[in-house]
This record gives structure tokens, C-alpha cells and sequence, in this order.
């Protein structure tokens, strides 16, 4: 285990050490992530002075949302970038996976240590700020256990997200071609994720609550935390499922992983 | 014109080859134009117009939305730039053609597939999940048409302009990723114009990009009809000759430098 710390440390200051040949592309990199952010829900925000409210929901509470997943999937992003579909689809495509492969290191730990990429503080800092906002326009009655808690649905956000990623990672491994369906629920996941859950259709609904579990994971940790009353009539334990919704789609993730390691047949390039 | 014409076609049939990327592509969109309708509806609650806009225009203008993103590479285009840092350019530029004509065409035939392929599909599926509105006679027709080939063509000269940055700076992405964030914001496509407060708004038409969106947008809902369409038609068609203009200075001002540079 030491080890594998170790390597994984080694694997990320390579990573960093890098990018940081190129300070002043890595520092607009960093901005031109948060501006993205800063942007999308600015023009949220700019809109909600003609609306008072989406669904009940005031801007800040929505911002309370879009703060939490926004950061996690910048954090996910920045932990997980080695399996984003993208960079990993045509590392498949061009066999350069093979070389990992060969190599006598865990091969799970050197795709996590493949891709580092700073410019995700850039998301992770702007969700943060957003965050912050969103506690200064709600009147959030911290107890112990919420603070206790906080942290546990920010992890469990990202290891789902992180899960997806592997999974959309796995798929290349019969596909060759980058499965961009996956988006749907990456992106699309967090999109979905920074609005209160009942705004959408029941189909909709029903499909992120039994299948893909993302109902747990953001919308029903805000109502504990917001202390709203829940328009969808779910279990009163319904907001502390979120680690098991995290947690049990990172096992499921890593499971499809290892299955496709062991079927992996190269591409032949 | 006939080079021009062939190479439209070229790039028309190269872009319908990505059948499962413009599938995906296809599912995506639609997906987060799922989200964005749920999320108007919810902001409109019970209210029937909000700025001049109904429900069932908003709900459309998220189809609309989502349907341009692939005919106006709303996401990033960085095929110039490319050609620019590897070098492909220099044959490029011996085509007997310019430079700008050469990209524009292949733009188009790509825009035209991707209009076919990805918007109408949208807008049909669109149609059979939503109430939306569609124009009402044959001359609205036109006019959106008129406006979709105006928007396209203005979006075109945009990005090629961004993308001449390459000639100047080793790290022209970065550049180009803040002008494609700023185009989301101003062009009206995060969220109707409209919606924001009258500095914002008058802030974005300073800019080409209302022209692009927002105005094919407001044709196609019919927000704008006479002369207040024959307008911002007009608008359209001016942006597009600043910026064929300013594309044609800054190319030749790229060129000596490249040439300066490649000896």
C-alpha cells in the first residue's frame, strides 16, 4: 500500500512538474476553467432577477447545489482524468495502453496517474466560491452532524462521477471508438445534479432515482442541509444515501474494470 | 465557384461519415435539452410570458439551441489553428483559392450536414415531446432560413478570426477557449437574451453574437416580424461583412508573419 502511494505520488509530480514548463498556459488554463463556471451561472443568476424562484427554490438554494457538484466534478476530474473517455478511448485506439500494460505497476494506478491536469482547479476553485455565495444568500442551521456530513457527500459525489469515468473508459475496450453516450451522464449527470430534482419529468426522475442513483447524491443531501421539506415524498433516510449511491457505483465501476482488463484483446497498433 | 461548390460537397459527405459520433452527438443534445426545458417551465411556473417570451417560446428556444450547437460549432473549432501549428497551411495556401473561400466552403458543407443531421432531428424530436411552435407561413420560412445561413456564416468568419490567432501566439486555444465562453454568454444561447437586464443586453449587441443565436432564434419565434425582422436581418448581414473584412486583414497580416517565419 505504501508503495502504491508512493508510485502514484511519483506518477502525479511528473504530471505537474510538466505542466508547469508552461506557467503562463497552466494559469490561463486554470481562469478559462472558472470563467466557464463563473459564466454559466452568472447567466443563471442574471436571470433569476426576472424570476424569484425555480420550482420553490431561491438562487441561492439552487446555487447550493450547482456550488457542491460543480467542485466535485472538478475534483473527480482532476483525480479521474486518466479514465475521462476522451484522452482514454484513443489511448485504446493507438494501442498506447499496451505500454502501460507491460509495465509492472498496478495498471489502475498508472491511468489515475496519466492525466493531472491543473486547469481543473480552475472548476474546483470557481464551485467553491459559488459554494460560498450560496451560504451567504441561505440560512444554513449548522449542527454536527451537517458539518460531519458535508464532506462525506462531496466524496461520494466524486467517486460516482469517478465511476462513470471508468466505466465509460472500460466501454472503449470493445467499442475502439470513444463511447461519447457517456457524456450524458458525466456531464449531463452534473448538469442535472445543479437543479432541484423536482423541476424534472417523472420519467426523468424515476430513471436517476432506481438506475442511475443521482438523486441521492445532491438534490436529496441539500433538502437535509437546506432543511426543506421534500416535494417528492421520498424515505426519511432518503438523504444519507449518498455514500452508498457513491461508493457502490465506484465498486461497480472497478468491478467492469477488472472485467475488461481480463477480456482485453489490443487493438493491434 | 464550381471548386467551391465541389468542396462544399466533399466536406458534406465526410461529416455524414461519423455516424456514430453524430449520433452521440445527437443524443446529447437532446439530452441537455431535456434539462433546459425542464428548467424554463420550472423559472416560468405559473406565469404564461416573461419579456415577451411565452412558455412554449422558451421551451422551442431551448430546441433552437440545442439544435445549432452542431451547425455553428458552438463547442470549438480549431481545424485552422490546427493546420497552422502543423503546418498543413502552407500547402493550403497554394490552393488556387483563398484562403478564407477554401475554409468557408468546407464549413459549409460540414454546417449543412450537421444541420440535417443533428438540428432537424432535434427539432422533430422536439416536436413530439413538446408543444413547440413552428413559423407560420412560407415567408416566415424564408426568413429563417435567410437568417440560419447569415448565422452560420457569421460564426464562421468568428472562429476563423480566432482561430488566425495561431500566427501570433503558440497558445492560440487558450485564446480561443475564453471567445467560445464569451459567444455562450452573449449570444443568447445559456439563456435568452431577453431575460437579461437592458445593460447586459445592450452590452451583447456591441458584439456579433447576438447575431448568431439570439436573432435566428427571435426570426424563428416570430418576436421579430416587419420591419423590426428586416432589421436585425440587416444586422446580420453588416456583422458578416465587418467580419469577412477584419478576417481578410488579419489573414494577410498572418501570412507575411508566417512567411517571415518559415523562411
Amino acid at each position: 500500500m505504501q508503495h502504491a502511494i508512493d508510485t502514484y505520488r511519483r506518477l502525479i509530480a511528473v504530471r505537474i512538474r510538466s505542466q508547469l514548463q508552461y506557467r503562463v498556459s497552466a494559469l490561463l488554463d486554470i481562469v478559462a476553467m472558472a470563467i466557464v463556471t463563473a459564466v454559466e451561472f452568472g447567466a443563471l443568476a442574471l436571470v433569476f432577477q426576472r424570476f424569484e424562484s425555480i420550482a420553490g427554490w431561491t438562487l441561492g438554494e439552487v446555487a447550493f447545489l450547482y456550488g457542491i457538484v460543480t467542485a466535485a466534478f472538478g475534483t473527480m476530474d482532476l483525480i479521474f482524468g486518466g479514465f475521462d473517455p476522451d484522452t482514454f478511448g484513443p489511448m485504446v485506439q493507438r494501442g498506447t495502453l499496451d505500454q502501460l500494460l507491460l509495465k509492472p505497476v498496478n495498471i489502475t494506478l498508472q491511468v489515475l496517474g496519466s492525466a493531472f491536469l491543473l486547469r481543473r482547479f480552475g472548476k474546483i476553485a470557481q464551485g467553491i466560491v459559488i459554494f460560498c455565495i450560496a451560504l451567504s444568500m441561505t440560512n444554513v442551521d449548522w449542527t454536527l452532524a451537517k458539518v460531519v456530513y458535508l464532506p462525506v457527500v462531496f466524496v461520494s459525489q466524486v467517486v460516482f462521477f469517478g465511476g462513470l469515468f471508468i466505466i465509460g473508459a472500460t466501454s472503449t475496450f470493445w467499442t475502439v471508438q470513444r463511447v461519447e453516450a457517456i457524456n450524458i451522464f458525466t456531464y449531463g449527470g452534473s448538469e442535472l445534479m445543479s437543479y432541484p430534482m423536482h423541476v424534472y419529468a417523472k420519467w426523468m426522475r424515476r430513471f436517476f432515482t432506481y438506475i442511475v442513483p443521482m438523486v441521492f447524491l445532491n438534490y436529496y443531501p441539500a433538502l437535509y442541509f437546506l432543511g426543506k421539506p421534500d416535494p417528492l415524498n421520498g424515505p426519511a433516510y432518503a438523504p444519507f444515501l449518498a455514500p452508498i449511491a457513491g461508493f457502490g457505483m465506484l465498486a461497480a465501476a472497478l468491478g467492469f474494470w477488472r472485467f475488461g482488463l481480463k477480456h482485453y484483446t489490443s487493438t493491434g497498433t | 465557384m464550381r471548386l467551391f461548390y465541389e468542396l462544399i460537397k466533399t466536406s458534406f459527405r465526410q461529416q455524414l461519415t461519423y455516424r456514430t459520433a453524430n449520433l452521440a452527438g445527437l443524443a446529447t443534445n437532446f439530452f441537455f435539452g431535456l434539462l433546459r426545458a425542464a428548467i424554463l417551465i420550472a423559472l416560468y411556473g405559473t406565469a404564461q410570458e416573461v419579456a415577451g417570451l411565452s412558455l412554449q417560446g422558451a421551451v422551442t428556444y431551448t430546441g433552437l439551441t440545442q439544435a445549432v450547437i452542431a451547425f455553428l460549432s458552438f463547442f470549438g473549432w480549431w481545424e485552422v489553428m490546427d493546420s497552422v501549428y502543423s503546418g498543413d497551411i502552407s500547402s493550403d495556401l497554394l490552393k488556387p483559392m483563398r484562403y478564407y473561400t477554401f475554409w468557408l466552403a468546407k464549413d459549409l458543407g460540414r454546417a449543412l450536414a450537421s444541420f440535417l443531421v443533428r438540428g432537424v432531428t432535434i427539432m422533430a424530436a422536439y416536436a413530439l415531446i413538446f408543444d413547440i411552435t413552428f413559423p407560420k407561413s412560407a415567408g416566415h420560412w424564408l426568413a429563417v432560413g435567410v437568417s440560419l445561413v447569415l448565422s452560420t456564416m457569421i460564426s464562421f468568419s468568428w472562429r476563423f478570426l480566432v482561430n488566425l490567432s495561431a500566427f501570433w501566439t503558440p497558445d492560440a486555444r487558450g485564446v480561443g477557449r475564453f471567445a467560445f465562453i464569451l459567444s455562450w454568454f452573449m449570444s443568447g444561447f445559456l439563456m435568452p437574451l431577453r431575460f437579461f437586464p437592458d445593460w447586459f443586453v445592450r452590452l451583447c449587441h456591441l458584439t456579433p453574437f447576438p447575431a448568431t443565436v439570439n436573432t435566428v432564434v427571435e426570426v424563428y419565434l416570430g418576436v421579430l416580424t416587419g420591419p423590426e425582422m428586416a432589421q436585425a436581418l440587416g444586422l446580420q448581414m453588416l456583422w458578416f461583412l465587418i467580419l469577412l473584412t477584419t478576417c481578410q486583414f488579419t489573414l494577410r497580416a498572418g501570412v507575411r508573419k508566417l512567411v517571415i517565419q518559415g523562411g
